[in-house]
């Protein structure tokens, strides 16, 4: 992965450790202070506007306010009406990002290993990593129907390819030495593997595992849209198309609120991993 | 995955050895379309549930003979380049002001990574119900996709400018006007470009959700609509189609990368 794609929260990070101890109260919680403020006073600013401003008819019928939408949730989760759905939805996740964890990573170190093998996969690997996977969603409904399966593949196919390119190229940055120290007292290619590759590609394991679990929410959500009849995304579709736009926006919060939860699981793992290492291994 | 471990060509070395590599890629693929052609020869071929590398190619020159392909192009690339023009224009702006004042930086950061997190192709059929089936609301959604990258990198790269000649203008006399011009462009350009690689892919996907979502037209309502029709070789040279652009695009802006900014290969 490219350093060049920094992760916002790495910025933040960095400028805090940055600030030197001893400041005045401002000065220390500066940036929390900013970030959440910023983000009270959108959400003030929305929930003032339909006071302040008389929207017309039209424009009431899409238009919802934060209170609303919280309340919403807060019934959705008080009636329980959301646990069969939600249910569903990782159902789908939880399988298809398995699947893709069991085919990626064997095939990734196979292709790390053998130069012939990645040459011949490669032109395959670099199409369906360019075309967005969406682009498969009709042919997928047609050929799995409209219940779990065809989510189950968009959600694989989604994740795969961060996972397989990520493995792939911790497994061939893999040092060498090692790898011949290892073979020099007598380990065979599994040996080489158990002991050199995989714990070496393991950094880079974590990072495509986190972007997949991005993926793997998006297919989700955009397999529901089109073509299911149960789960999450399926709720928010009806829910938009009957004006109830505190439901959608109930959703995006559900969707966005277990993305980030898995993300930052993720990379808690990510962290332990790489304790015992002298320095980050992508520095 | 591409360019790697290509030896450097010894002089004698023959033609298969210099481009083992691509030549075992182009293999493979002649190999894969030749056993899909042929598997029919022993499978049943039931051409409402599958197609053949054969009749894709004839559905692929009869679309692009009757000129049905060029309008659905045309119908999906414009919402395309307005968006990601406009997500460039908004999201560079806007980055390059968060790198550089660090209060605009801290007040925003948290909000927007909140926005880049949760899966706004959710928000689609708002969009769609609010701006209505066409371009407006496909344009949207692209926007709405590819302006996180741009936003995101763009402060990152304003951060990685050196201080240094940020020094040497400001005591040589320049304003801050100076400072964006002269440093912070220059270096912030390749976290742009590697920007629009993302976006470019982000932006697909808005197109596609847009269009199989509500539209009328578009290379993915096309796709949507072949697939309702059971006209299986077009739509698979549809979905070739997207391929060839996704894939020329992103490789695209990968070469222009290696181009432009050689010294961040590798990085």
């Amino acid at each position: 992965m490219s350093k060049i794609d920094a992760l916002p929260s790495d910025i933040v990070a960095a400028d805090r450790a940055a600030a030197a101890p001893g400041r005045s109260l401002w000065r220390r919680y500066e940036a929390t202070i900013l970030g959440a403020g910023s983000i009270v006073l959108l959400l003030a600013v929305w929930e003032a506007l339909p006071r302040l401003v008389t929207l017309s008819a039209g424009t009431k019928l899409f238009f919802t306010t934060p209170s609303h939408v919280v309340g919403t949730l807060w019934s959705m989760f008080a009636t329980g009406s959301i646990w069969a759905p939600l249910g569903v939805s990782a159902g789908a996740f939880a399988l298809g990002l398995g699947i893709a964890i069991v085919v990626a990573l064997p095939l990734g170190v196979l292709l790390g290993r053998s130069a012939t093998l990645s040459a011949l996969f490669d032109p395959f690997i670099t199409a369906f990593n360019a075309t967005p996977r969406l682009v498969f969603l009709p042919l997928v409904m047609l050929w799995f129907g409209l219940g779990l399966w065809s989510k189950v593949v968009i959600v694989f196919i989604g994740a795969l390819f961060p996972l397989l390119i990520n493995t792939y190229e911790g497994v061939r940055n893999a040092d060498k030495l090692l790898i011949n120290v290892v073979r020099s007292f007598g380990a065979d290619e599994w040996a080489v593997a158990r002991l050199v590759v995989v714990p070496n590609a393991l950094p880079y394991i974590m990072v495509g595992l986190r972007l997949a679990v991005g993926r793997a929410i998006l297919g989700v959500v955009v397999a529901e849209f089109f073509g299911s009849t149960e789960g999450l995304g399926v709720v928010m579709v009806r829910a938009a198309s009957s004006y109830h736009v505190d439901v959608v926006f109930a959703g995006l919060i559900v969707f966005a609120a277990l993305s980030l939860a898995m993300t930052a699981m993720v990379k808690l793992v990510e962290d332990r991993l790489q304790r015992w290492r002298p320095q980050h291994a992508n520095d | 995955m591409a360019d790697i471990a290509v030896d450097i060509p010894a002089p004698r070395a023959s033609f298969f050895a210099r481009h083992r590599r691509a030549l075992l890629g182009l293999l493979a693929v002649a190999v894969f379309l030749a056993a899909w052609q042929a598997v029919f020869l022993v499978v049943p071929f039931n051409p409402l549930f599958v197609t053949k590398p054969s009749l894709m190619l004839a559905g692929l020159l009869d679309m692009i003979e009757t000129g049905e392909l060029v309008d659905a192009l045309l119908a999906s690339g414009t919402p395309f380049c307005l968006g990601l023009a406009a997500a460039a224009v908004v999201g560079v702006a806007v980055g390059i002001v968060m790198g550089w004042r660090t209060r605009v930086g801290y007040a925003l950061d948290p909000l927007l990574t909140v926005f880049y997190a949760s899966p706004l192709v959710a928000l689609a059929p708002l969009v769609v119900v609010f701006f209505g089936v066409g371009t407006g609301a496909k344009t949207m959604i692209v926007f709405l996709l590819a302006v996180f990258p741009f936003i995101f990198n763009a402060c990152a790269g304003t951060r990685a400018v050196d201080r240094l000649l940020i020094d040497v203008v400001r005591s040589l006399g320049g304003r801050e006007r100076d400072l964006y011009v002269k440093v912070i462009v220059p270096s912030v350009l390749p976290y742009i470009v590697a920007a629009a690689r993302i976006a470019v892919g982000r932006a697909l996907i808005g197109v596609l959700v847009g269009e199989f979502f509500a539209a009328s037209e578009g290379i993915g309502y096309a796709i949507a609509r072949f697939g309702d029709l059971f006209a299986l070789d077009r739509m698979f040279a549809c979905i070739l189609v997207i391929m060839i652009i996704a894939i020329a695009l992103t490789e695209g802006i990968r070469w222009a990368e290696r181009v432009a900014f050689p010294w961040r290969v590798g990085q």
